[in-house]
């Protein structure tokens, strides 16, 4: 099913969670909204279930207006952050709830519910532990469970409120992929929150980025990571240098250095924020005249695969964050307080007019 | 470490210290000191009525119960408790459902009036019913000319005890309600629960060992109230005298061994009271404790 977001507006007092946010979510997709916290992600997805009002704005499923009926009619299954199972029944119990609210003429039999919850359970590969109660599970477990009891109404949308939020790295790591697989062979219509870019960008095939109740971006994984539409997006999945620079007839200007940059060929002389990712940054030992600027190793943190410096400028009092492979580290065979080159290949500029 | 702790004075008792242990005599002491008071004021007075109450035998004792007087005075304060506890199970659900899982102005309002029969003396609940059912009240006149009588009658005695019972299902059940959130019921909604469904497949079943807690104290506080009754009852014997209004007149007409047979009846019901208080208090962490255990097991 696909779910058209217009215009949805929503304030808490005098806190606004969301400004006329319109979003597309096409049927089968899994999209992530991805965000810092109180940016309103939270917020747009308990409109989207219903279980939160817009104050303007409509939520339309597959073409209807879906914005004034009751979270019990949209058929959404949706999975709370901390999984809201109830703690006084069995895992069974809580999986079969769904089936057994049902009004009599719509409700399955005994035997059909059994088979369904544990057709369920097996699917979340818990059939095992059916007869505990939520209390003696790990929060892995209580998760898939979750899952499962959203699952067992035949939601056609199906909507996960942090899903991994308080769970540990490792746990995190092996659920995601799950649930990516999960989705693959069930191709429910599915939006999770999280403020974990990392997650977003490798469960979803749909990023959007949301800051201060508006949307920054939407796109894919990696269209949002290498095309970031805003600085926000930019600073916020993953690490970044922020350079400031002057950007003139299609060259900005970091220090010494002259860089060309498209589509800022109007520009005269305006101030602007130049953006690099530290794997974009290239170390040598000889000057590369003019398209590099000198720094000083001050820092080299060479724990795992990626080997990261810190490096001063010489031109000015910024630091500069830096990130090479362990070869390309060994064949330089840098030491702490060593001068050398630094050369940005690839910069994202933003002119400051357009940051908030 | 260890050589730290050997330097400590109480160590050189012999015994394993913490921190914040204290000397043995003044463990001792302080213990002694709890003791005495309890036994003093708690154990001495209960252990009184029961002696005072068999002391002419248990003919006499096992006499003051089939009186009449004491029978109608029995059953009169379980009428009153019968009525006045399911009606404040139900507000008291109501209320702390409102309270704890909705947002709405004037909350804090509803909460302190919620508060008020604790915090008002009961005698002056009794006199705000006389005030406004008794003769000379606001709706003496209109009552009369219906022929309903609520003061100086059953009616009267059953508002007042609603009254000062009012709070104890709420209280105990406002604060386990909050923390319990309103994931779990936004869960079931969403799951296609009705408002109905939701409320006994999730939110009673969730708060029960609190509510039945909350119960109990109402119920005690039912049976054993004094002040608001004893306004409004006018003290007709067999007619609209409760048990511990019997207790007082019996006691008034140095009728002492009916007195504190009446007297140990209520006592009892006290030592019931706790006794299920207890229950239910180890029966919840018992519970907890399970959960939690079993968890910590598995991992």
């Amino acid at each position: 099913m696909s779910i058209e977001v217009r215009n949805i507006s929503k304030r808490f007092g005098n806190f606004v969670a969301l400004n006329d946010v319109s979003l597309d979510l096409p049927s089968g997709e899994l999209t992530a909204l991805l965000g810092p916290s109180g940016c309103g992600k939270t917020t747009l997805l308990r409109i989207i279930a219903g279980l939160e009002q817009p104050d303007s704005g409509s939520v339309i499923f597959n073409g209807q207006d879906a914005t004034t009926s009751h979270v019990r009619e949209r058929k959404v299954g949706f999975v709370f952050q901390h999984y809201a199972l109830f703690r006084h029944m069995t895992v069974f119990e809580n999986v079969a709830f769904g089936l057994r609210v049902r009004p009599r003429k719509t409700r399955p039999a005994d035997v059909e519910i059994r088979r369904k919850v544990h057709e369920l359970l097996e699917l979340v590969q818990l059939d095992w532990l059916a007869e505990r109660y939520p209390a003696q599970l790990s929060g892995g477990q209580r998760q898939r469970i979750a899952l499962a009891r959203a699952l067992a109404v035949e939601p056609q949308v199906l909507l996960l409120d942090e899903p991994f939020g308080a769970l540990d790295a490792k746990v995190r790591k092996d659920l995601r992929r799950w649930l990516r697989r999960l989705h693959d062979e069930l191709h429910i219509t599915s939006v999770f929150v999280t403020h974990d870019q990392e997650e977003a960008l490798e469960v979803a095939d749909r990023v959007v980025v949301l800051n201060k109740g508006g949307i920054e971006q939407v796109g894919a994984p990696d269209e949002v990571y290498d095309q970031p539409a805003t600085p926000f997006v930019y600073q916020f999945l993953g690490n970044v240098n922020l350079f400031h620079s002057r950007v003139h007839g299609g060259f900005a200007r970091i220090g010494e250095l002259e860089l060309p940059v498209d589509g800022h060929e109007e520009a005269q002389n305006a101030p602007a924020f130049a953006y690099v990712r530290p794997h974009d940054i290239e170390i040598s030992r000889t000057p590369e005249n003019g398209t590099a600027f000198a720094a000083t190793v001050s820092h080299i943190h060479a724990i795992g695969p990626v080997v990261r410096l810190e490096l001063a400028r010489e031109d000015a009092t910024e630091l500069v964050e830096a990130e090479l492979t362990r070869e390309r580290f060994r064949e330089l065979g840098l030491h702490e307080g060593e001068q050398v080159f630094v050369k940005p290949r690839q910069l994202r500029v933003f002119l400051e007019q357009h940051t908030p | 470490m260890s050589a730290i702790v050997t330097h400590h004075p109480v160590a050189a008792t012999g015994k394993s210290s913490r921190a914040t242990q204290e000397p043995v005599w003044v463990r001792w002491a302080l213990i002694s000191i709890a003791l005495a008071w309890l036994a003093l004021f708690l154990f001495v007075p209960l252990a009184a009525v029961f002696t005072e109450a068999l002391r002419k035998g248990l003919a006499v004792y096992w006499a003051s119960f089939t009186d009449p007087d004491a029978l109608s005075a029995i059953k009169l304060t379980l009428l009153a408790a019968v009525i006045a506890v399911p009606a404040n199970l139900v507000f008291g659900i109501a209320a702390a459902w409102a309270i704890a899982k909705f947002e709405f102005r004037g909350k804090q309002v509803l909460l302190t009036l919620i508060d008020l029969p604790f915090a008002v003396s009961p005698v002056i609940a009794g006199l705000i019913y006389v005030l406004v059912f008794g003769a000379q009240g606001w709706f003496g006149s209109w009552l009369s000319e219906h022929e309903v009588k609520v003061i100086f009658a059953v009616p009267g005695i059953v508002l007042a005890t609603i009254f000062v019972t009012f709070p104890f299902v709420a209280r105990e059940l406002i604060p386990l309600m909050q923390a319990q959130g309103t994931e779990e019921e936004e869960a079931a909604v969403a799951m296609g629960a009705s408002d109905w469904q939701t409320l006994w497949r999730v939110t009673l079943p969730n708060v029960k060992w609190g509510l039945l807690y909350g119960v109990i104290l109402c119920n005690a506080r039912a049976m054993g109230e004094f002040g608001a009754v004893s306004v409004v009852s006018g003290h007709i014997r067999g007619m609209t005298n409760t048990l511990p209004l019997h207790v007082e007149i019996l006691y008034n007409e140095y009728n002492f061994a009916a007195a504190f047979a009446a007297a140990s009846l209520l006592a009892s019901l006290a030592l019931v009271t706790l006794a299920l208080k207890s229950f239910v208090e180890w029966k919840t962490s018992a519970e907890y404790r399970a959960s939690i255990e079993e968890y910590s097991n598995e991992h």
